[in-house]
Parts: C-alpha cells; sequence; structure tokens
C-alpha cells in the first residue's frame, strides 16, 4: 500500500497582484498631507502645554512669530527686533484682513517680552492670535 | 493560406513597480511633519492712546494674578495653579442667568519678569474651567456636549450668548 502525503490543493501563496495598489493609495495619502517646511526656524524653543487646546482650522491664515530661549524674535526666514514687528505685520494684514498670529514662545520667555510684542501686534491691528501650546496628556 | 506571424507579446514589465512606489512611500513618510497648529486662541483689544477706564463692581471680575516666581493670588487669596479652574466653576455658573453686561470677567496679570510657562498654565486653567461650564450647561440643556453642537447652530450661539469667554490681559505693572 503507498501512502501518499495529503495535501492541500489550494495555492499557498499570498496575492501581491494588488500590493502595488495599495501602496501607491498609501504614497497617494502621505503626498497629499505632506507639507514640507517652507522656513528654517533660527531660534530654539520648546512649547508649553495645554489642555484647553483649539485647533486653527485655516492653515493659510496663519503667521507665525517665533520666540528663543534667548529672547531672539523670528518673523518669516529672518530675526526681527521689537521695533520692527509692527511695519511687517502691518504688510502682512494688508495683504491678509483676518490673518491669525500664532506665538510660537519658549516656555522660560520672560511676560514682559510677550507683552511688548503683543503691543506691536495691537498697534498693526493683527488681533487675533494663538498661543501654541501641546497637547497636555 | 497564409499564417499570420505570431508577434511577441509587448508588456511593460510591471514587477518593479511595487519597488519604485515603496521608495517613494517611504521618502513621503520621512518627510511629512504631521504637525497640527493649535494652542489657545485669544483676541487682542484694539490699540487706544489713550484708554478709558471702565468702573467694573468687584462681584463681576475675578482677578488673577501672577509673580515672578510662579505664585497665583486670585481675588487678593493665595492659591494654588491647579485650583483655579475649580475655584471660578461655580463662580461662572452662578452668573449664567444675568444679563450679558453682568457676566464674569476674568483678569490675568502677570509681572514682567513672569515665565510665559505659568501664564499659559494659568490661562488654561480658566479656559477650562469655561469649558467645563460650556459642556455642563449644553449637556443639560441640549443632552450634548459643546464640542458636538453644529458650528454656526442656534443651540451653539445660546450656550456662547449663556457663557461668553471674557478674559482680560492686564498689561504687567513695570510697563517701560
Amino acid at each position: 500500500m503507498k501512502f501518499e502525503k495529503k495535501r492541500a490543493s489550494t495555492k499557498q501563496e499570498i496575492p501581491t497582484a494588488s500590493m502595488p495598489d495599495i501602496i501607491f493609495m498609501l504614497l497617494l495619502f502621505f503626498m497629499v498631507t505632506t507639507t514640507l517646511r517652507e522656513v528654517e526656524v533660527f531660534v530654539q524653543y520648546s512649547l508649553p502645554e495645554a489642555k484647553a487646546i483649539e485647533k486653527i482650522e485655516n492653515k493659510r491664515l496663519i503667521q507665525y512669530v517665533w520666540v528663543g530661549k534667548d529672547g531672539r524674535i523670528q518673523i518669516n526666514d529672518s530675526l526681527v527686533k521689537l521695533n520692527e514687528i509692527q511695519d511687517i505685520m502691518y504688510a502682512k494684514r494688508q495683504a491678509l484682513p483676518n490673518v491669525i498670529v500664532s506665538l510660537r514662545v519658549d516656555k522660560s520667555t520672560d511676560m514682559g517680552l510677550v507683552t511688548d510684542i503683543q503691543q506691536e501686534l495691537r498697534k498693526a491691528y493683527c488681533l487675533r492670535i494663538n498661543y501654541s501650546a501641546n497637547i497636555k496628556i | 493560406m497564409i499564417k499570420k506571424k505570431k508577434l511577441p507579446e509587448a508588456t511593460i514589465p510591471t514587477s518593479s513597480m511595487a519597488d519604485i512606489a515603496f521608495l517613494l512611500l517611504i521618502f513621503f513618510l520621512v518627510a511629512t511633519v504631521i504637525d497640527v497648529d493649535s494652542g489657545i486662541g485669544m483676541t487682542l483689544p484694539e490699540f487706544v492712546d489713550n484708554p478709558e477706564t471702565v468702573e467694573v463692581p468687584k462681584d463681576r471680575m475675578a482677578a488673577v494674578l501672577i509673580n515672578e516666581t510662579g505664585d497665583v493670588l486670585l481675588d487678593g487669596q493665595p492659591i494654588s495653579l491647579f485650583q483655579i479652574t475649580n475655584t471660578l466653576k461655580p463662580r461662572i455658573q452662578s452668573k449664567i442667568d444675568l444679563p450679558n453686561n453682568k457676566k464674569l470677567i476674568v483678569s490675568i496679570k502677570t509681572d514682567r519678569k513672569t515665565e510665559y510657562n505659568a501664564y499659559i498654565q494659568a490661562l488654561d486653567q480658566v479656559k477650562v474651567a469655561y469649558f467645563e461650564v460650556r459642556d455642563e450647561y449644553s449637556n443639560s440643556k441640549f443632552g450634548k456636549k459643546f464640542s458636538d453642537l453644529e458650528d454656526g447652530s442656534i443651540e451653539q450661539n445660546e450656550v456662547k450668548d449663556a457663557i461668553p469667554i471674557i478674559i482680560s490681559i492686564a498689561e504687567p505693572e513695570k510697563v517701560k
């Protein structure tokens, strides 16, 4: 009597024909969501944490202002002085009437500097601000 | 009868397409910064040269003072930072039914040397207090959380009207 090993008659392969399609789909997702960094940030900062956080719906309206550990201020691509903020922000507001200023300020900055910046923003009529913060869990 | 010459099959080799797609995928995975812009939103008042001072009745105000070492005073009482929410909540709730010009005003005042972090923590506590009161009010009235109400709907506006967030950022004492 001859013994024969039992084998499943189905193919033992993972169908890979649709793999490129799946990969392409993932690829498209990442391509769409990617925002390549436009500006290089020169200042060092670490954001504070907060619970009552709102998301900014419209990214196009945002103008960033960075304030580093050492108190330097950066707008767009360059470091600016305190008294230059008003002119820059006023020009920005002319181009984008409902601009939201996102303040990315380092945790250990003095409130005096933050207030001075806010005063400049008020003079430039940039009244919508957002204190950038990370979510506290 | 002439037999047609069989042509070799013309195909593009697609076996390496997956590899190419993978390569691109990895590039975009690495380059992506999913960085959500989130933070505490505020609206600054317009700049006026000589602001008029208006007297506000004491019971309408909640004054939060933060000094340079991060100690907090709420209406003259020393308080820990994390108690701000719980202390403010009943005060906000007690003014829900009052007309608009009698609602609570929270004033936050810091020193010039106060750390930004301390200020954000205090502001966050105040905001949390307001959000929780809004949630509870909308829950009892509409059975939904405030954030679940539709944007711009009548219900949402009603909650906003009942509990407006009025936070005043006072200038630090030692103004240059």
